[in-house]
């Protein structure tokens, strides 16, 4: 009991030696030899060295020997060793003492039943691992049975068998325990059941030339260990054929599970299934059952091929790449399931079959177990089948799809695995609702982007609905919403240069979801998806709607299209007409931008439209259309209004072109009124001076009639113009954009005010042949003007030259002369002839005017009574409201007309 | 210095102490003295599932050697 000094290990060897056998050193040389190679040999132990590990271990075996107390006990000491410190190894020192550990309640005769307790305690551990705690639910399995098998030998060594399987094992084939058993020295060892332990304890440690006899399974063990053994080999095998015994199928099913071909059972390519060997002798129903329980490893093989090939895919997306996670999700379940399945079956090897028939794996059995994995393996079987080539967005759909079953087990599945792909989905849309960010590397979402689309275009072609990519669980509208969202941020960022951060647009906290919360969100369409899409949708349009009325007066923008492109400033555009009124009378070829735009400036500045903005003012412009010749200034003059950045958007060259357009007509039917009013005022001017010259008053009072009929038609033409057209679908606009949610609803009302102020202004393809007719007057109108110049210069060159005869006349006679000379009476009388014969000339030509004006009126007012819209037909009663022309026209009467006249003639 | 060693000598012991308790506990059949060998050794390092594996040898050797010199003494 000397201190713990160093002596050599051979030294301490030695001492053990004699003290163990009790003999003197000499006698023990070769037990000492033995002892130094094995300890020499120095193999690194093949246990952790964790001395918690081998403390439990401890406690495990006293429990299991039903010595509660001593396990207390145990850890009290173990604590106490723990306290002291002077051992460094600790964990070796106890795992020898668990190494010798012997249940004490069994009496220890070693040397009679060694041999026995070896044979059958290895071949059960032989293919685990050398830890007995590595499966514990065998073990408990396998003691009882084992206890009772080895009843009559007292199989007191059943941890010291395990115990030294971890030491022969890595023992090698180096230093056999044989050169101890067998050696010179050794005493008669003639106990048959050592050969067979030391035979079995070859082949594990891997060496390939064991000494082989017995290495079969079941082990050939001493005859008197399973006695029971081949009578349950038998009974288990069933139907007591020369088959192949139902075990063997058994086996070879398991491996058919995974997909791997049995001895037995094996891929049958051409017919794609699996098939027993026809020529392996087999009763029918195990032949059935076999190939009913094969389908699985059918179902297996499909999926696992297609997570396979899909797996490695990059182009298949994240969704994909979700899908297949999900599904090798399911597939580990299944293995799971597998090795469970596994482990049973080498139990019941391990032990022999000696576990009772209670616990046997039979094909029925598995038959029983394998159902719920089968539905689960065939839903994922038709899964991979159904989403074969879709991805993203789609895949979703086609999962989504096959949720709708009433089995909730099945649903409960393609829920969780929908959970899963459409995580990916609800991360893309969160990063675009939110931030306005598309990472979208494998085109999955169901938002796409053109890069090649500048911006000033972005809000109308840039981003677009990928209508296959929409996952069937979010509704169109919902989607349409969505890429509104985005679209209003990006535009907000890119086009109005807006730098507020997303965060500060939606004061809602984004949350990211976990893959259950997407599931459910999805599914759940009334509740919290839709809320979360409305609440960023109203939040994110309304700022946008915000910042372009604030810092971009898109209201005030198009207030002043409507007034000054469609005319609604009426003192700044008739002032603006009077002022042009010299410079268009002119040739289109003489006119200069330049002298236009001073002159738009000038009436900017006279009349109330000085007050509106300068933002507004500078973008007001003159702009003069593509001159063909023979065109005058009033055929080529138009007002431009200048738009750009975010105001573009809304405002687009098609909507300027038609804008364009709508004031052209606009402004040639004002500038009908202008002569009119011209015409009218010279008429009220001249009739006095005229008065005087009575053979004039047939051709005044001509006139007079036509142009009171042109007044009448154009003043009926502004009245529809402006109250019916502009000012209706003004309100209806206004209306709109006040209540607008939206870029999107702006946008959509304006163009349905222009495309209806377009049609109603008979500017469509519709109703071009009105419009030739509205032109046709619109040239009559003219005409007549220049006409009744003509006949009122002449007029007017005879009035004063009569008066200048009457006044030379008088002025000769106060001077007491004669008023007049015969020639001069006679050149008078000639002159004044002369005048009276133009005078029918005019007349005629009126009449011609009268009679082509009328001809055009009534042409119009017939394709007005005959077209589709209700306005028209309205203008044409207007127009006509005496039924002056109707009764003029026949073809004016149409149906009324005529059903009136065959009443009259059966009457 | 002395006192030192005495404490390390009082430690000693009771850890043998302890280590010979858990030994009764499992039923190693160990004595105090094949203990002492058995700690020293554990202490230099050697692997236990070697020295385990040698102490049943021998004793299974011994075993059998007593059995066979009973029979012949017998016989």
């Amino acid at each position: 009991m000397a201190a713990l000094d160093q002596k050599s290990p051979n030294v301490l060897l030695q001492s053990l030696c004699c003290r163990i056998t009790g003999k003197s050193e000499a006698d023990v040389a070769y037990q000492f030899q033995y002892a130094v190679r094995v300890i020499g040999s120095n193999y690194a132990p093949t246990i952790e060295r964790d001395e918690f590990l081998v403390s439990e271990k401890i406690k495990k075996e006293l429990l299991k020997q039903r010595r509660e107390a001593d396990a207390a006990l145990f850890s009290e000491l173990h604590r106490k060793l723990q306290t002291q410190g002077v051992l460094k190894h600790r964990w070796s020192i106890l795992y020898l003492l668990l190494s010798l550990c012997e249940d004490p309640r069994k009496p220890s005769n070693r040397v009679g039943n060694y041999g026995t307790v070896f044979a059958q305690a290895l071949p059960r551990d032989a293919h685990s691992t050398p830890f007995y705690y590595a499966r514990p639910q065998s073990l408990s399995l396998s003691y009882p049975e084992r206890s009772v098998l080895a009843a009559h030998n007292a199989s007191s060594m059943g941890t010291s068998g395990i115990g030294s399987l971890g030491v022969y094992p890595v023992n090698g084939p180096g230093p056999s325990p044989q050169s101890l058993l067998t050696g010179p020295g050794a005493q008669p060892i003639a106990d048959p059941s050592r050969g067979s332990r030391l035979a079995w304890a070859l082949p594990v440690s891997g060496s390939p030339s064991g000494p082989s006899p017995p290495t079969s399974r079941p082990p050939a063990g001493p005859a008197s260990v399973p006695a029971a053994r081949p009578l349950q080999r038998l009974r288990r095998d069933g139907d007591g054929s020369a088959e192949i015994s139902e075990a063997a199928l058994v086996r070879d099913i398991l491996y058919v599970f995974q997909g791997i071909d049995g001895k037995f059972i094996k891929m049958c390519s051409p017919e794609n299934c699996y098939k027993i060997d026809s020529k392996v002798p087999l009763c029918k129903s195990l032949r059935d059952t076999s190939s009913r329980l094969a389908e699985l490893g059918w179902l297996h093989n499909k999926v696992r091929k297609y997570t396979d090939s899909r797996s490695l895919d990059r182009a298949f997306g994240l969704v994909g790449q979700s899908f297949c996670a999900s599904l090798h999700q399911e597939l580990k379940e299944y293995y799971r399931l597998l090795s469970v399945l596994h482990a049973q079956l080498q139990v019941e090897d391990d032990q022999g079959v000696n576990v009772g028939v209670d616990s046997t794996l039979t094909l029925r059995r598995l038959l029983v177990w394998t159902y719920d994995p089968k539905i689960r393996l065939k839903t994922l079987a038709a899964l991979v089948d159904y989403c074969q080539g879709r991805k993203g967005g789609e895949l979703a759909s086609a999962v989504h799809a096959y949720g709708k079953t009433g089995d909730p087990h099945m649903r409960a599945l393609v829920q969780h695995i929908l959970g899963l792909v459409s995580h990916p989905i609800l991360n893309f849309l969160y990063r675009w609702i939110y931030d306005g960010e598309l990472e979208d590397t494998y085109h999955e979402f169901f938002v796409a982007s053109d890069p090649t689309v500048k911006t000033d275009r972005l809000w109308h072609d840039k981003y677009s609905l990928r209508k296959s990519m929409i996952p069937s669980f979010i509704t169109m509208d919902q989607a349409r919403k969505v890429l509104l969202i985005g679209k209003s941020i990006n535009f907000l960022h890119q086009v109005c240069h807006d730098r507020t951060p997303p965060g500060k647009i939606l004061p809602a906290s984004k949350s990211t979801d976990s893959p259950k919360d997407a599931a459910e969100l999805f599914t759940d369409l009334e509740g919290a998806f839709q809320s979360k899409i409305d609440a960023a949708y109203f939040e994110t349009s309304k700022y946008l709607l915000d910042v372009l009325n604030k810092n971009y007066q898109l209201l005030d923008h198009l207030q002043a299209m409507r007034r000054y492109l469609l005319l609604g400033q009426g003192d700044f555009i008739r002032h603006l007409m009077d002022l042009l009124k010299p410079e268009l009378a002119r040739a289109a070829t003489t006119l200069y931008q330049h002298n236009l735009t001073g002159i738009l400036e000038t009436a900017v500045r006279a009349t109330n439209a000085q007050f509106d903005s300068p933002e507004i003012l500078k973008r007001l412009d003159v702009r003069l259309l593509e001159v063909s010749p023979g065109d005058t200034g009033w055929d080529v003059f138009s007002l431009d209004y200048h738009v750009d950045g975010p105001i573009a958007t809304v405002f687009t060259r098609d909507c300027m072109s038609h804008y364009l357009r709508v004031f052209n007509f606009l402004w040639r039917a004002k500038r009908m009124e202008y002569i009119l009013t011209d015409i009218w005022k010279s008429q009220m001017c001249n009739a006095k001076l005229l008065k005087s010259m009575p053979e004039l008053s047939g051709v005044l009072h001509q006139c007079h009639i036509l142009a009171s009929e042109m007044v009448h038609f154009i003043h009926q033409m502004q009245y529809y113009i402006t109250f019916e057209v502009l000012e209706c679908s003004w309100d209806e606009l206004w209306n709109k954009v006040q209540q607008a949610q939206d870029l999107d609803h702006i946008i959509a009302a304006h163009d349905v005010f222009l495309d209806t102020i377009i049609s109603r202004c008979l500017l469509d393809s519709n109703s071009r042949s009105l419009l030739n007719q509205l032109r046709a007057v619109f040239d009559q109108i003219i005409e007549f003007q220049n006409a009744q110049d003509t006949l009122y210069r002449s007029a007017l060159e005879e009035l004063q030259l009569r008066v200048q005869y009457e006044d030379s006349k008088r002025q000769r006679q106060q001077e007491g002369e004669w008023g007049v000379t015969a020639e001069q009476e006679a050149a008078e009388n000639k002159r004044v002839q002369d005048f009276k014969d133009t005078i029918p000339k005019m007349c005629s030509q009126l009449r011609l005017l009268t009679h082509f004006y009328q001809g055009i009126v009534q042409e119009f007012l017939r394709l007005l009574m005959t077209s589709s819209d209700e306005s028209l037909q309205f203008l044409s009663f207007r127009l006509d409201f005496n039924e002056h022309y109707k009764a003029r026209d026949p073809r004016l009467r149409p149906s009324l007309g005529a059903t009136r006249g065959r009443r009259s003639s059966n009457i | 210095m002395a006192s030192a060693a005495s404490t390390n000598m009082n430690a000693v012991r009771e850890t043998m102490d302890v280590l010979l308790e858990i030994s009764r506990l499992l039923n190693t059949g160990l004595d105090m003295e094949s203990l002492s060998i058995c700690v020293r050794l554990c202490e230099q390092g050697i692997n236990p599932e070697a020295l385990s594996s040698v102490i049943k040898e021998l004793r299974r050797a011994s075993d059998t050697l007593k059995a066979s010199e009973n029979s012949t003494s017998q016989g």
